[in-house]
């Protein structure tokens, strides 16, 4: 009996002792559980989890502007989790300007050498430090083309947008859509065409320029690149339902053939890839070499910058200020950090067509042939330009929630250009 | 028994009674002031701050800057654009859900319809459903993609097919005037890809070899039918129309159900009384049932105007208050301010009391109305 009480005593005092080290460990990530890849990713955590029983992971995955009303919504309440999803500015400004993440560099050490310069450059974001590690170079601006459906109607891909808008009678004759874009979303128009065509036309000086104070948004450059975004939609290259089609139903709908272009992110590759889960694809990977490229939106009348396409270091993931330092939790943190950057990690990245990795040397040979041709279009950019949300940012971050609305008013006809560009530059703060 | 004790007996069955009153009504009334009365009094504190978030006490300093915020809100155009959406809501929903709701109640409780049973399920099944889905539902329903468009686009196709058919009867070369014709008929709008109309739709059809009359009316018709689209839903002045209806078509079996709950207890007797002495229908209803259910109606409108302007979901699900923010309404305007793009807590707070303030005004207007004009129960 007393052997027993004892034995009862050490298990229990071993259990506690073995409680104590348990780590709850709060993350917030960011991914669209209906896209391809989501049974990847889901792996990637469950492994973590397996290898790190004393771990406990409290996981949250939102997508869309939903996950960033929610980090907003743990910036306001103080309550951030300890590991959550980012990007290196504009969309995260908040959590840059409070200074509500750590700097990575300490934590992270020399395996910060294996990643390419861009993504663990401080300068990059927004606080100056290495708040969240990028995953990658993000290219803002991708136009998938459906070259068959083209080739089906007599078309070659266009260089100039004058060949891009000859397209549309043809196009159009066969109840085909020139250009698909999801803006209903505010954003996508902004990032995903407006700030290329802003480089193009006014580029990244001007907007330093802006931002010092010493130009202006209702300058000529910027004006007429917000004049193109109305031409596109007088021309009938961009339908005026785009306005009305939401960022979920564009994947499905270009898969489908309404339209001949889809304009948006490099990352929207991964919709269209096999889901090992399922084992299904929205454009099956012999389609993906026949029948689809991934081109440079053709060139704008009165560009100066030829070829230019928005880029930003992309999106990663950071720890919480509130991790005290040293803790139980800022190692767990750390841990997981370090594993989600892992080679092996990256690689399931490169292979779900997530991305190109910002860790240098990882490879596969299972990429399918839309990933192989988005690394061939990022060879073929010759100059890189602003995202504009990325840069306009902080005590100006104002400007960008206008011209995001003013390119939607542009596109139902209430506001000209010329408008828009006014309100923006009444909301500029000029940073000498 | 004294005076003197009776006195007291009655002093202490009062105390007794207040105590019972207090302990009853305090757990209540506690947990109001926390969930309800403290929250909307921290809101208006904070909308006269300069408060950015993060903790209250010990977090970033911050202080009382007057109301900066409400002169800010009443100059921006997106406020009054937002309160107005929120009238309209009002609006659809005192003088359109309550009518209706009353009218379908009154139809179904006086059996004046066959099988009433199945009509309440019916009117009341969209109260059932999730919000999110009901939104999701018609978005897709109003999408340009969606079932509404193809249907109505494939009937208009159809229209336009045939007066280009007939166009088209001598064969594919159209001079001047065939392409002049074509230009009338086609929709004004689906001209506007060509700098010269004529000219590039006359190089359009020499494209086709004379063999292809029936591909070029094919897409002919693509190319300049008149096109049914949802740009309704992205115009100005009637992008809330298809809202409103979603939103009375959603609320109206609410209402249904209330009346109907209300209508059965009003005595049998009554109404049978009067139909023998010979009321009509109209007659019953306009001095026996409205009459009663006039509290009811109050209560309804209270409920309606209230839940008008803390609408949320249904719209957020829909339109996301957009495009252009020309479908927004003061809850998601204040959803934004205070969590997308750059937060701004104390503007947010300020169009939420802005918010409590016009609840308040709309429910004192109908419970005025009521006193003056409303029946007894």
């Amino acid at each position: 009996m007393k052997k027993m009480v004892i034995s009862l005593l050490v298990l229990s005092v071993l259990g506690f002792a073995l409680n104590a080290e348990q780590v709850t460990l709060k993350v917030l990530n960011y991914i669209d559980a209906t896209q391809a890849g989501y049974a990847d990713d889901k792996a990637i955590w469950d492994a973590f989890a397996k290898a790190n029983p004393d771990i406990d992971l409290v996981k949250e995955e939102l997508f869309n502007e939903p996950f960033h009303q929610k980090t907003e919504a743990y910036i306001a309440a103080g309550q951030l989790p300890d590991v959550l999803f980012a990007w290196p500015s504009g969309r995260s400004a908040s959590l840059h300007t409070k200074n509500l993440l750590k700097d990575l560099k300490p934590l992270l050490g020399s395996d910060l050498n294996n990643f390419v310069p861009a993504a663990v450059n401080p300068a990059n974001q927004s606080g100056n430090k290495l708040a969240i590690l990028p995953q990658s170079v993000t290219y803002t601006t991708a136009m998938y083309a459906n070259v068959a459906l083209l080739k089906a109607n007599g078309l070659a891909v266009p260089k100039t947008y004058a060949e891009l808008k000859a397209m549309v009678p043809k196009l159009k004759a066969k109840g085909i859509q020139t250009v698909l874009m999801a803006n209903k979303d505010t954003w996508v128009m902004q990032s995903c065409l407006f700030s290329t065509v802003s480089g193009r036309m006014a580029g990244n000086a001007f907007i330093d320029s802006v931002i010092k104070g010493n130009a202006k948004f209702t300058d000529k450059p910027f004006v007429d690149a917000l004049t193109f975004i109305a031409t596109l939609y007088k021309d009938g290259v961009l339908s005026k339902d785009t306005i009305q089609t939401g960022y979920g139903e564009v994947p499905q709908l270009f898969a489908d053939g309404k339209a001949a272009f889809l304009i948006d992110g490099d990352w929207r590759v991964g919709a269209f890839l096999t889901d090992k889960a399922s084992g299904k694809a929205l454009i099956a990977p012999a389609a993906q070499k026949s029948d689809f490229e991934i081109i440079s939106f053709p060139s704008i009348p009165g560009e100066k910058n030829p070829g230019l396409i928005s880029a930003i270091v992309g999106t990663g993931y950071g720890i919480s200020t509130n991790v005290a330092a040293g803790s139980a939790v800022e190692k767990a943190a750390v841990k997981l950090v370090q594993y989600l950057y892992s080679p092996a990690v990256q690689k399931v990245r490169l292979e779900t067509g997530a991305y190109i990795p910002s860790r240098k040397n990882v490879t596969s040979d299972k990429i399918e042939p839309l990933s192989g041709k988005l690394a061939a279009y990022y060879g073929k950019i010759p100059v890189t330009g602003y995202v504009l949300d990325g840069v306009i940012d902080g005590d100006n971050a104002p400007v960008v929630e206008v011209l995001n609305n003013g390119l939607q008013e542009i596109g139902i006809g209430t506001k000209t250009p010329a408008e828009v560009a006014a309100a923006m530059q009444a909301k500029v703060i000029a940073k000498k | 028994m004294s005076s003197a004790t009776k006195v007291a007996t009655v002093t202490s069955a009062k105390r007794e009674e207040r105590r019972a009153y207090w302990v009853m009504i305090l757990p209540a009334f506690v947990l109001y002031l926390f969930v309800m009365a403290f929250p909307t009094i921290i809101s208006v504190f904070l909308s006269l701050s300069n408060y950015n978030g993060g903790k209250l006490f010990g977090g970033q300093a911050w202080g009382l800057t007057g109301f900066a915020q409400y002169t800010h809100l009443f100059g921006d155009r997106f406020f009054w654009n937002a309160l107005a959406n929120n009238m309209w809501i009002v609006v659809i929903s005192v003088f359109g859900q309550i009518p209706l709701g009353f009218l379908f109640a009154y139809i179904i409780y006086r059996k004046l319809v066959k099988a009433p049973a199945f009509w309440q399920g019916v009117l009341y099944m969209p109260s059932i459903i999730s919000t999110i889905v009901i939104g999701l539902l018609w978005q897709t329903i109003f999408s340009p993609f969606g079932p509404v468009a193809e249907i109505m686009n494939t009937l208009y196709k159809a229209d336009f097919h045939t007066h280009v058919t007939a166009l088209l009867a001598g064969g594919v070369t159209l001079d001047d005037a065939g392409i002049q014709s074509l230009i009338k008929l086609a929709n004004p709008d689906s001209l506007s890809i060509f700098s010269q109309p004529v000219q590039d739709l006359k190089d359009f059809v020499a494209t086709y070899s004379s063999n292809t009359s029936g591909e070029l009316a094919d897409d002919l018709t693509n190319l300049l039918f008149n096109k049914w689209k949802t740009d309704f839903m992205s115009q100005p002045g009637v992008a809330m129309i298809p809202v409103l209806f979603v939103i009375l078509w959603l609320y109206t079996g609410f209402y249904l159900i209330i009346f109907l709950a209300n209508l059965q207890k009003i005595d049998e007797s009554i109404i049978e009384a009067a139909k023998i002495d010979g009321a009509s229908e109209f007659q019953i209803l306009k001095s026996i049932i409205i009459p009663a259910m006039s509290g009811v109606i109050v209560t309804s409108a209270i409920l309606a105007i209230s839940g008008s302007l803390k609408s949320f979901d249904l719209v957020y699900a829909m339109t996301g208050g957009g495009p252009a923010k020309i479908t927004q309404i003061l809850a998601i305007y204040m959803y934004d301010t205070a969590f997308r793009g750059s937060p701004n807590y104390p503007l947010a707070n300020a169009i939420s009391t802005v918010m409590v303030v016009v609840s308040f005004l709309l429910i004192g207007v109908t419970r005025t109305v009521e006193q003056r004009y409303g029946g007894k129960e």
